[in-house]
């Protein structure tokens, strides 16, 4: 295996990607084992959503915009009714912020924990992966208890929130944040401070932070390479007014940043923390009053119809920043035109620089650090050029060579 | 003839492959809830292979687009018989909230036959057991009647 | 004008002053500068601030540098509409995202391309990041970006007849056969 003989093959990888965000279609350029260059080819899952809108009026296109995306929904509807509520200068009460933040933050602590899991078995760390799920169910069972559903809540409305947080909620809630600091530290030992997980994941899929910057990397990507972004301190809205959050970045807690694999891990899991600590703040100070800005279903459409503007809405969900542009026009119930800017496409752009100079077997591992929800490659074909065949490697045998990858670090 | 005698007389285990044709991940991320300690379907011996050539059912999530409908079409004739199609959630089964768009080539049933429809948005994991045991029924009915047929066991 | 270089200042400037060095320099060809505050938390106190421009698009690139010395540009999205005869364009982008707290200055500038010449100067060149971007925005409403090396499709699938756009609200859009309804 010569490297820099200047024969490179073209190794597709996708679309059917199991449970991926997309079926994204990548071409890597293969020098023996390592990566010279990627290609991606997205637009598996375009289903015209932002089409669909034109003849639908702003509530019914809050049910659209929660099923964009199932892991990051109500990030989804906050930033559109943000957007509306922007474009139709309608107020939003105190109370009404308050509720939309806690179930923010829960969604960031189920996201986190869910993609911790899944980075876990894509090296082989199975048990981590099946203790990270069931440590997960304890934030599914309060979302269902506060929403009556766990997954796509629906419970965001434009001009506040449909759902009140009860007596036994706000139990279920405090019961919840006590079990996850003592039992939390369990994964966090068992994967962070893991020596066979650091040999794995150090200087493995490294961003810079020049290319970072230019090639506009949100969320953990970006905080994973030192740079202290994070519109929740930047630009708070909602009731991160009062709170005082600040980004987390790996330099204050290990000393460097390597911009690589681990780094984005480790921003991971310091932000459950950071949730946890948020929701009990919110929870102490939350304000008495109304839930709505109009509870009357009919009067808010017509107040709408004749609404004009653009509004902005731009909030930080769990992968990055998630921003939706509206257009209402005065005499028309229904809206004009939408467009939706999902925090992993802008993260696609920098696959092509982080794959440069990996191995092979480290493909599913970079694909799956910047969070492109669930992560798992299904079918590979392998061109050898020179013999002129062909080997399909299935997903099965893709994984094995991630996790035999692990084994020859560990000695075995 | 009631589920657990069907399991026992399963000569092996139904092992499942999972296509997502464009859905927004809901429904797979129930799928693989399913697969962990709390609702545990390995504990029937189900399992996700990676390859539809060593699988007896097929899961499809999401309203097909134009993209993956011959792709779906391919992993449909890889599989070999007797296969089982289950139809996960409501966009699998009619489209539910993207009807009329100009890159979407229709419910699952438009592109292959589907056995099994698991209504939801996305289904509870608990829904999800229950498709996949009347999947497996039928699968049984299947094989009876490819026996009786005359085909090798 | 100088290149910025990649990095993100600690200083920020407050949006009356970013407005009014905008509004000396370009005097007519900045059609219209609006502010916005935000409002949010118990006390109801404004929490940040934003800035909508129109711009004409000679002017256009002139605008984005001078933008660039104040701070490197982070570009978030690009919106567009058909309006008749003109394409109007956003640019969705922001400044001082790294300096303080509650000091990030979010821009949107406007600019209308006419249908019987739909050119614009790509900024793939100063930031790399807005290539999916303006692939969209070409394969969507018909815009041609010059400069950008990967014009092909991204969302659209390989055998999308490539002379329907779907975002148009003229006869280059697509056709109600076109529009398959589900149920």
């Amino acid at each position: 295996m010569a490297i820099g003989t200047g024969k490179t093959y073209k190794v597709p990888i996708g679309p059917v990607h199991v449970g991926l965000k997309e079926p994204i279609t990548a071409w890597l350029d293969v020098d023996g084992e390592r990566i010279v260059d990627a290609t991606i080819r997205p637009g598996a899952i375009h289903r015209g959503i932002e089409f669909m809108a034109r003849d639908r009026n702003p509530i019914q296109v809050i049910y659209l915009a929660e099923r964009i995306c199932g892991i990051c929904s109500f990030t989804h509807i906050e930033a559109f009714i943000r957007a509306v509520e922007d474009a139709a200068k309608i107020p939003v009460p105190a109370r009404a912020q308050y509720i939309r933040t806690i179930v923010l933050e829960l969604e960031r602590i189920h996201s986190h924990i869910l993609w911790a899991g899944v980075a876990c078995y894509t090296f082989g760390y199975d048990s981590a992966f099946h203790l990270g799920m069931i440590l997960r169910e304890k934030v599914m069972d309060v979302l269902e208890a506060l929403t009556g559903n766990r997954v796509n809540y629906g419970t965001g409305t434009i001009g506040g929130v449909r759902r009140d947080i009860t007596p036994k909620v706000e139990k279920a809630i405090k019961d919840m944040i006590a079990f996850y600091k003592s039992e939390f530290s369990l994964f966090y030992d068992v994967a962070v401070g893991d020596p066979v997980a650091l040999a794995r994941l150090r200087n493995v899929g490294v961003l810079s932070k020049e290319d970072a910057i230019t090639h506009c990397a949100l969320g953990p990507t970006a905080r994973g390479s030192g740079l202290r972004v994070d519109l929740r301190w930047s630009a708070p809205y909602e009731a991160y007014a009062d709170l005082d959050v600040k980004p987390v970045v790996p330099q204050d807690y290990t000393g460097e940043v390597y911009g690589d694999v681990y780094d984005r891990f480790l921003v991971r899991v310091l932000e459950v923390y950071q949730s946890l600590e948020i929701i009990e703040k919110c929870l102490e100070g939350l304000p008495e009053g109304d839930l709505m800005w109009e509870p009357k279903l009919p009067k808010l459409l017509s107040y709408l119809k004749q609404a004009e503007g653009m509004g902005v809405g731009s909030i930080e969900g769990p992968r990055g920043d998630d921003i939706h542009v509206v257009k209402l026009t005065g005499g028309q119930e229904n809206i004009t035109w939408w467009k939706v800017r999902a925090p992993t496409y802008a993260n696609a752009v920098s696959w092509p620089i982080m794959f440069r100079g990996n191995d092979v077997a480290d493909a599913p591992l970079i694909i799956n650090s910047v969070d492109p929800c669930i992560s798992c490659m299904e079918r590979m074909l392998v061109t050898d050029v020179r013999k002129g065949s062909k080997q399909v490697v299935t997903k099965s045998e893709l994984l094995q060579s991630c996790r035999e990858k692990t084994r020859r670090l560990m000695g075995a | 003839m009631k589920l657990e005698r069907y399991i026992d007389i399963l000569s092996k285990s139904i092992w499942v492959f999972l296509c997502n044709s464009g859905s927004c991940n809901g429904c797979d991320i129930e799928i693989v809830a399913t697969l962990t300690p709390r609702y545990d379907i390995e504990r029937f011996g189900m399992k996700l292979v990676g390859t539809p050539r060593h699988a007896d059912v097929l899961l499809v999530t999401g309203p097909v687009t134009k993209f993956m409908a011959n792709k779906l079409k391919r992993i449909y004739a890889q599989m070999p018989d007797p296969k089982v199609v289950i139809a996960v959630g409501n966009c699998a089964a009619s489209g539910d909230v993207f009807y009329k768009s100009y890159n979407l080539e229709g419910p699952v049933d438009n592109i292959i036959p589907v056995d099994v429809y698991v209504h939801g948005c996305p289904p509870r994991p608990e829904a999800i057991i229950e498709g996949a045991a009347k999947a497996v029924m039928k699968l049984e009915k299947m094989k009876e009647e490819l026996k009786k047929a005359g085909a090798p066991k | 004008m100088s290149r910025c270089k990649p990095e993100y200042v600690k200083d920020s400037k407050k949006p009356e002053e970013v407005a009014g060095c905008l509004q000396e320099r370009f005097e007519d060809a900045l059609e219209s500068l609006e502010i916005r505050e935000y409002k949010g938390g118990i006390s109801n106190e404004v929490q940040y601030k934003d800035m909508y421009l129109k711009v004409k698009r000679e002017k256009f690139l002139d605008l984005i540098d001078t933008l660039m010395t104040f701070d490197f540009l982070h570009f978030q999205v690009m919106s567009g509409n058909d309006d008749g005869d003109v394409v109007t364009l956003n640019y969705h982008c922001t400044l001082f995202r790294s300096s303080e707290r509650g000091k990030e200055i979010g821009l949107c500038i406007s600019v209308a391309v006419p249908k019987d010449d739909l050119r614009m100067p790509s900024l793939w060149g100063r930031i790399p990041g807005v290539e999916y971007s303006e692939r969209e925005m070409r394969e969507m409403l018909g815009v041609d970006f010059e400069g950008l090396p990967n014009k092909g499709l991204i969302f659209l699938p390989e055998d999308w007849d490539e002379d329907i756009k779907p975002w148009r609200r003229d006869d280059t859009g697509p056709s109600p056969e076109d529009v398959r309804e589900l149920s």
